[in-house]
């Protein structure tokens, strides 16, 4: 018979595991492959359990974002636009290189899977391809007219209205990510003009929000390895295996456009760093960062790893705050590069020709809807393209219905690219912290709390 | 001085003329529904059917050359109900010379998926045993070029008033509906639904469009296109009206109509099962609707 003490035991072993099982490596030699097993054995009742216990994990998890990105993008647009932390001509050197990077990243990443879908031509279907989507979508697709027919889902705001933000903090209650980001901005550079001493205690409650937001983030984090058996056994059991196989093509090209971006990654690390750097940390942390939002299908749980290692390298860590979450949170570059892929894929499927001007066209709308994802998460994400369909006059219904279809698998490497390539940014528009700015920096930076969190560095895990 | 008549006389009297009159009413109790007594004498039931093949509704099965298909089956129905046999006459020329024909007593009634329109009114009387919404089967690209949502509300209208090009059958009821219904299209009449099919599904090498946008007509007879072949759907997709419902009836005439509508009616609600949906004919006739494993 079990005593207290040992169901005690139990529970603190159980607890012990969950932190070690986050790592990546445990992800795919453990977690992956019990939760295919586990998917393939369940009933079907089951799974759609699963999957809503998962979701709200999922939501568990990215309820300390929000928070997060206001304090550290306000802090850090603060520090870095305060005349006393440091010259104009360093101001405007990081803000010039975080545009510029990102800039030049969305373009990159955009061609980098429009060449990809080229190649690998993911809406060019076989007959079999063609009848196991056709059987997949029958009734699905059918329009009714005249009927109670549902709102819109597509909404008809100006894009613009999207981003000016109206009350910070009701944004950041609904959820508006954009919004929250650009409020933030505004309210960094408010306060970077204004006397130190008039905006201390603001800074300092930030900096609390900041440092406990983290911690949050740490802490909900053990629960990945349990939303990600919840998640991918509630997916194998519930996905149509016949359409994964129709879309391999445009399954692979979303994949081999994580390892592209991450080979990309990795080059931008190495050029962009020292030695001395570099040998700061023992493995390739873009390779942890890759892993890491692979594996939990959120690159926003990447950040702390980014800020960690980048301050590790003695990056300016108002700089690497600010450019790891505006570039994470703004340029959603797995976004960007699956939207072109699924654009291609569209036009692929109902035979439009490709020329010079489409393909601009499409790295265009591909750049522009992945953006507009901007704090979205998962299958909410997929919508977004339909305004580049709508653009080619492609039918949007049945291409968003095969793309949902798929996108519990395809949520993973669009997690995975947006990470690495946000690291990337960082790398390029971070400098090295100057002494002298340093200390004047370092008492208020939240760099400096989010330093003392012992938690945080272990998230890099492998 | 008046006649004394004996009293047993006169009561033998009044029994007698009591007796003939119960005599004299009886037969005209039997007649009293002329139209079914004249079946009943005849010992068929006359129905007309279309000339053409529309299983599972009506067809010709090429196994045992029978007629089958729930139209057939209901008439046989009918004809049992009435105790007498039953003879399909399908010399018709088209839906609408069927409806007048039972309009000017060629049989006693005309069944066969016929739907409802004024001109219909005209020659004949309909009795409602189906419920079928209008459907197109249309090209994305068309729906796409609307440039509304499907699920927006006014993507109803936007199709509706658009200059759709919608095919079906030369004088049939689609014809007649799709110029209401759709007042700016360009309707292309074929000779039978084969041929629709092919010109909506058949794409010009050169210009790359088909010839028409759409086809026309009711639900059961469009979702089985896309059940049959279920890559259509990819390029083609069921537009499904549930604000425009075809009223398919059983036609009868003026006669036949005051004799036999009653019977009519209990009959479909009693052993029909009342006057059924589309989507309840393509569940019951799914083995036909959906062959796909």
């Amino acid at each position: 018979m079990q005593t207290p003490q040992d169901s005690m035991t139990f529970l603190d072993r159980v607890f012990s595991i969950l932190p070690a099982l986050r790592k990546p490596r445990n992800f795919f030699f453990y977690i992956l492959p019990f939760s295919i097993v586990f998917g393939r054995v369940i009933p079907t009742q089951l799974a759609s359990g699963l999957n809503d216990v998962g979701l709200a994990m999922v939501q568990l998890i990215a309820f300390p974002a929000i928070p997060l990105v206001l304090s550290a993008v306000m802090i850090s647009i603060a520090n870095i636009f305060s005349e006393d932390n440091r010259s104009a001509q360093r101001r405007l050197r990081f803000s010039s290189r975080f545009v510029i990077s990102l800039t030049l990243t969305i373009l990159l990443a955009s061609l980098l899977a429009l060449l990809l879908s080229i190649y690998q031509a993911p809406g060019v279907l076989s007959p079999d391809g063609k009848l196991s989507i056709g059987r997949f979508m029958l009734d699905t697709t059918d329009i009714r007219v005249g009927g109670d027919v549902a709102a819109s889902s597509i909404s008809s705001d100006f894009w613009i209205t999207k981003i000016v933000p109206s009350n910070i903090l009701a944004d950041a209650s609904a959820g508006q990510t954009l919004r929250v980001i650009s409020g933030s901005v505004l309210a960094g550079l408010a306060m970077s003009r204004l006397n130190p001493g008039l905006t201390q205690p603001l800074l300092s409650l930030l900096r609390s929000v900041n440092t406990t937001s983290v911690q949050v983030l740490s802490i909900v984090l053990n629960l990945a390895p349990l939303v990600l058996i919840c998640l991918i056994s509630g997916a194998v059991s519930t996905i149509n295996a016949e359409i994964v196989v129709a879309l391999l093509n445009f399954t692979i090209c979303v994949f081999l456009t994580a390892i592209a971006s991450l080979g990309i990654s990795r080059l931008v690390f190495r050029r962009f760093t020292s030695t001395r750097e570099r040998a700061t940390t023992d493995a390739n942390p873009v390779d942890s960062v890759f892993l890491l939002s692979l594996s939990t299908g959120s690159s926003m749980t990447a950040y702390p790893l980014m800020f960690e290692t980048l301050k590790g390298m003695g990056r300016d860590e108002s700089e690497v705050e600010a450019s790891a979450s505006l570039s994470l949170l703004i340029a959603r570059l797995g976004n960007v590069t699956y939207n072109v892929i699924a654009i291609v894929f569209a036009l692929n499927l109902y035979d439009v020709g490709l020329t010079p001007v489409r393909f601009l066209e499409v790295i265009f709308l591909g750049a522009f809807t992945g953006i507009s994802a901007a704090g979205l998460t998962g299958v909410a994400t997929v919508p977004t393209i339909a305004v580049a369909l709508s653009y080619f006059q492609v039918p949007i219904p049945p291409v968003l219905v095969l793309l949902l279809a798929i996108d519990p698998i395809l949520t993973l490497p669009r997690a995975a690219t947006t990470g690495v390539l946000a690291m990337a940014i960082s790398v390029i528009s971070s400098a090295k912290s100057s002494n002298s700015e340093l200390s004047d920096v370092s008492s208020s930076s939240s760099l400096g709390l989010l330093s003392q969190q012992s938690d945080v560095a272990s998230l890099e895990g492998g | 001085m008046s006649p004394k008549w004996p009293k047993a006389f006169v009561r033998h009297l009044i029994a007698f003329t009591l007796t003939v009159a119960l005599l004299q009413a009886l037969p005209a109790l039997a007649a009293e529904n002329s139209f079914i007594n004249s079946i009943q004498q005849r010992g068929y039931l006359k129905v007309g059917l279309p000339p053409y093949n529309t299983p599972p509704a009506y067809y010709i099965d090429k196994k045992t050359e029978k007629l089958q298909g729930y139209d057939v089956e209901l008439a046989r129905e009918l004809a049992g109900k009435l105790g007498v046999d039953l003879q399909f006459d399908r010399e018709s020329k088209s839906f609408n010379s069927l409806v007048k024909r039972v309009g000017a007593d060629d049989f006693d009634l005309a069944i066969g998926k016929l739907g409802l329109t004024y001109n219909r009114l005209f020659d004949a009387f309909p009795v409602q045993y189906l419920s079928f919404r209008h459907a197109l089967l249309a090209d994305r690209k068309f729906i796409s070029s609307l440039g509304v949502d499907p699920e927006d509300n006014g993507f109803g209208d936007a199709l509706k008033t658009s200059n759709i090009r919608i095919g079906s059958i030369e004088n049939s009821t689609w014809e007649t509906e799709a110029k209401v219904n759709f007042p700016n299209c360009t309707f292309v009449g074929y000779k039978n639904w084969e041929d629709a099919q092919k010109a909506l599904l058949t794409v010009d090498p050169k210009t790359k469009i088909s010839a028409i946008d759409a086809i026309y007509r009711d639900a059961t007879e469009i979702k089985p296109i896309v059940y049959k072949d279920p890559d259509l759907s990819l390029k083609y997709v069921p537009v499904l009206f549930d604000d425009i419902i075809d009223r398919k009836s059983i036609y009868l005439s003026e006669k036949g109509y005051i004799g036999f509508s009653d019977f009519l009616d209990v009959f479909i609600r009693r052993e029909w099962g009342e006057v059924k949906s589309d989507e309840r004919i393509l569940n019951e006739y799914q083995a036909y609707y959906q062959p796909v494993s």
